[in-house]
């Protein structure tokens, strides 16, 4: 435990070097920008924010992702609130209570909740994520490469089961994934693989074109179709934020409590996420809470289960990402690609290799969460007015910054006419419903999966059994096949489900 | 359509030149495996749709939340979608080919007259009138991203070709560019 703190203190001397600390403020302004822009999600401008990251050393690098990361998972609570407009899912639940409120004359009450619940979620995961890192990276030491590949497999069964989805179309996406990070010369062999003669396809399909071409361009092109058609908004000049008392915020700890805890847990499984922590919490509250019959009319609980749960996942979802090197959701995803441009690998050694970039990233997260609240405390009104901005402007940027992104990373124009090609692949999967994060999922970890698999093969004598055999990884298979179980059990237990089917 | 090309990719990956080393698995097999599963999931959803039509969609829990939530405590239209404007196909063909037209032309006209057109096309296209702002933000956005992405992050953009080349080097003479 004194290592731990010695490393975290240690960490916050680093975030508080000058290049850290820029980082950090552009990374939480960026993100809180990101949650209030029309046309703009949190994966997306976590994907556009990456090649700007290219020359940057690791460390400020990932502070600045990971902090566009929980300060966007705050901000799109505001245009919730004060508009009735969720930046994105996360903020849905926060329009029920906190819309109701703002209708009241309570919207600065609202956006003060909004801000204690972000800020006792955020400093509670990251405490956690803390306290648990360590422990959780000293199991995984012990992993051989079916443990790996049974739980890899985990992550990208939980990412289609708890996915927003078809589970069909999700599974075809996952293996689509999976084939894309296929393509080029096998390290093993020396074989072409889907390479149709074609010489750049030799060197591979890099993860970073899929992921900024399919989340980037296909979003705009999604959104082109429909004429950039923004809701139309009032004017953003009476924003204030108005804080709870201490008594106030005492009387709602179990719902502090609660919001937070879910969050973590929820965080921690791969594929779950801030959106599914917010909803699930603003469930629980509407079930368990003290006033659960005036959920809805406008209470603070309404605000604080989700917001809470919200940005307390992001700790959580730093945990399997960084001591297994597991991405749960599109953003970690995103910073893991980061940590690999940087020639880092997450992973149980990384907290031996490299533990003063991991204590350093872990002490911005706590820096962040009070400077994002403090940010927005102070400049929420300012930070609102961005919603004038035309979304076609914003639009041609994010285009611009996605074929900067291709071109930059290798400097090959292919890559850039590869990214055109994933973006309208992005559009196809949007227009049709196929979700996007198991493709990207399906290409980042599909090396690691197919290595994994590949090894276990030649040192177990191609006897697939023994995936189940260990104690570890039958373990992990069996949640696998929970988790796909799951959704088909889920339908047969709800009554309500089962009557429209 | 997806298992059409699943049988055609299946077909190529039996085509994937190596020498087998012993009894272990070739490169070939994972991509089979991966092509195997598409099948057995198109297979999946061809029986469905036999059996039950395309009303018994299985779904991910996320979405199973977000429905019941929305109807238990919003509105309607609360479910966090985004709004939706009447579609147009034509406008996002016209995007698509001005993006293509973009990347094709970047290299022949270098960065700066290749995007600052770009963007000014691509947002008059979204229907935004006011020129005089388009035309700002078109040419001093460009203007920024080229000396953020030269001069700060060391990327070495498309210069183009004679005689566009001489623009690109007169602009980044005057950023102080190398």
């Amino acid at each position: 435990m004194d290592g731990v703190l010695a490393h975290l203190a240690a960490g916050f001397v680093d975030v508080f070097a000058p290049a850290n600390l820029l980082a950090l403020v552009i990374g939480l302004v960026l993100g809180l920008l990101v949650a209030v822009l029309p046309g703009l999600t949190l994966v997306m401008g976590v994907v556009l924010a990456l090649p700007f990251t290219y020359t940057m050393e690791v460390t400020p690098a990932i502070i600045l992702l990971t902090a566009m990361y929980v300060s966007g998972t705050y901000a799109g609570a505001w245009t919730s609130i004060l508009f009735r407009v969720p930046g994105e899912p996360i903020d849905v639940p926060m329009l029920w209570d906190g819309y109701a409120m703002a209708r009241k004359g309570e919207a600065a009450q609202a956006l003060g909740w909004t801000l204690i619940a972000a800020l006792v979620g955020g400093l509670a995961s990251a405490a956690v994520m803390v306290l648990l890192t360590e422990p959780v990276a000293r199991v995984a030491l012990t992993f051989s490469t079916p443990e790996y590949f049974a739980i890899i497999l985990f992550g990208l069964a939980s990412v289609i089961s708890l996915g927003g989805s078809s589970l069909a179309n999700a599974l075809i996406s996952l293996f689509a994934g999976l084939l894309i990070a296929t393509v080029g010369v096998d390290d093993t062999y020396g074989a072409h693989r889907f390479t149709f003669d074609v010489p750049i396809l030799s060197d591979g399909i890099d993860y970073l074109v899929v992921m900024v071409g399919a989340f980037g361009l296909g979003e705009v092109f999604m959104r082109m179709e429909l004429g950039f058609t923004s809701a139309p908004l009032k004017a953003a000049g009476t924003v204030s934020t108005r804080l709870p008392g201490l008594r106030e915020i005492a009387s709602l700890k179990g719902t502090f409590t609660r919001g937070t805890l879910l969050g973590i847990i929820i965080g921690i499984v791969p594929g779950a996420g801030a959106t599914v922590a917010s909803f699930l919490s603003y469930g629980i509250e509407a079930q368990y809470g003290r006033r659960k019959e005036k959920m809805g009319s406008g209470i603070p609980e309404g605000i604080v289960a989700p917001q809470c749960a919200a940005t307390a996942s992001v700790g959580g979802a730093m945990i399997p990402l960084i001591t297994m090197g597991i991405p749960g959701s599109g953003a970690t995803a995103i910073i893991l690609g980061a940590f690999l441009l940087h020639g880092l690998q997450p992973g149980p050694q990384v907290l031996q290799t490299s533990s003063h970039i991991v204590y350093a990233v872990f002490a911005s997260l706590f820096v962040g969460v009070i400077g994002m609240c403090l940010i927005g405390y102070f400049a929420a009104r300012l930070l609102v007015r961005v919603l004038e901005f035309p979304e076609v402007i914003v639009s041609a940027y994010v285009v611009m910054c996605c074929i900067l992104g291709a071109f930059a990373s290798r400097n090959n124009i292919t890559d850039v006419w590869l990214i055109v090609v994933f973006g309208v692949v992005g559009y196809l999967c949007e227009r049709f419903r196929f979700p996007i994060a198991p493709l990207v999922l399906g290409t980042i970890l599909g090396p690691i999966a197919e290595t994994s698999f590949m090894t276990t093969m030649i040192s177990f004598d191609n006897d697939w059994t023994v995936f189940f055999t260990r104690p570890i990884s039958g373990a992990v298979m069996a949640l696998v096949i929970l988790t796909l179980v799951f959704p088909v059990l889920r339908r047969f237990w709800s009554p309500r489900r089962r009557s429209a089917t | 359509m997806v298992g059409a090309a699943s049988v055609y990719l299946y077909y190529v990956a039996t085509q994937f030149e190596f020498h087998r080393r012993g009894a272990n698995l070739g490169p070939d097999f994972w991509p089979k495996l991966v092509l195997g599963l598409v099948l057995a999931t198109c297979a999946y959803e061809i029986v469905k749709i036999a059996l039950f039509g395309s009303r018994r969609e299985l779904t991910g829990v996320l979405q199973d939340i977000v429905e019941d939530s929305a109807r238990d405590y919003g509105d309607e239209g609360d479910d966090g979608s985004a709004p939706q404007g009447k579609p147009r196909p034509a406008l996002l063909v016209a995007g698509i080919a001005l993006t293509a037209l973009y990347v094709w032309v970047i290299q022949a006209l270098g960065f700066f007259l290749a995007t600052a057109p770009y963007v000014a096309i691509f947002i008059a296209l979204g229907g935004y009138r006011r020129w005089g702002i388009n035309l700002i933000v078109s040419v001093a956005g460009t203007f920024f991203m080229m000396y953020f992405f030269m001069k700060v992050v060391y990327v070495s953009l498309p210069v183009g070709q004679e005689p566009f080349a001489q623009l690109t080097f007169w602009l980044m003479r005057l950023m102080g560019i190398r």
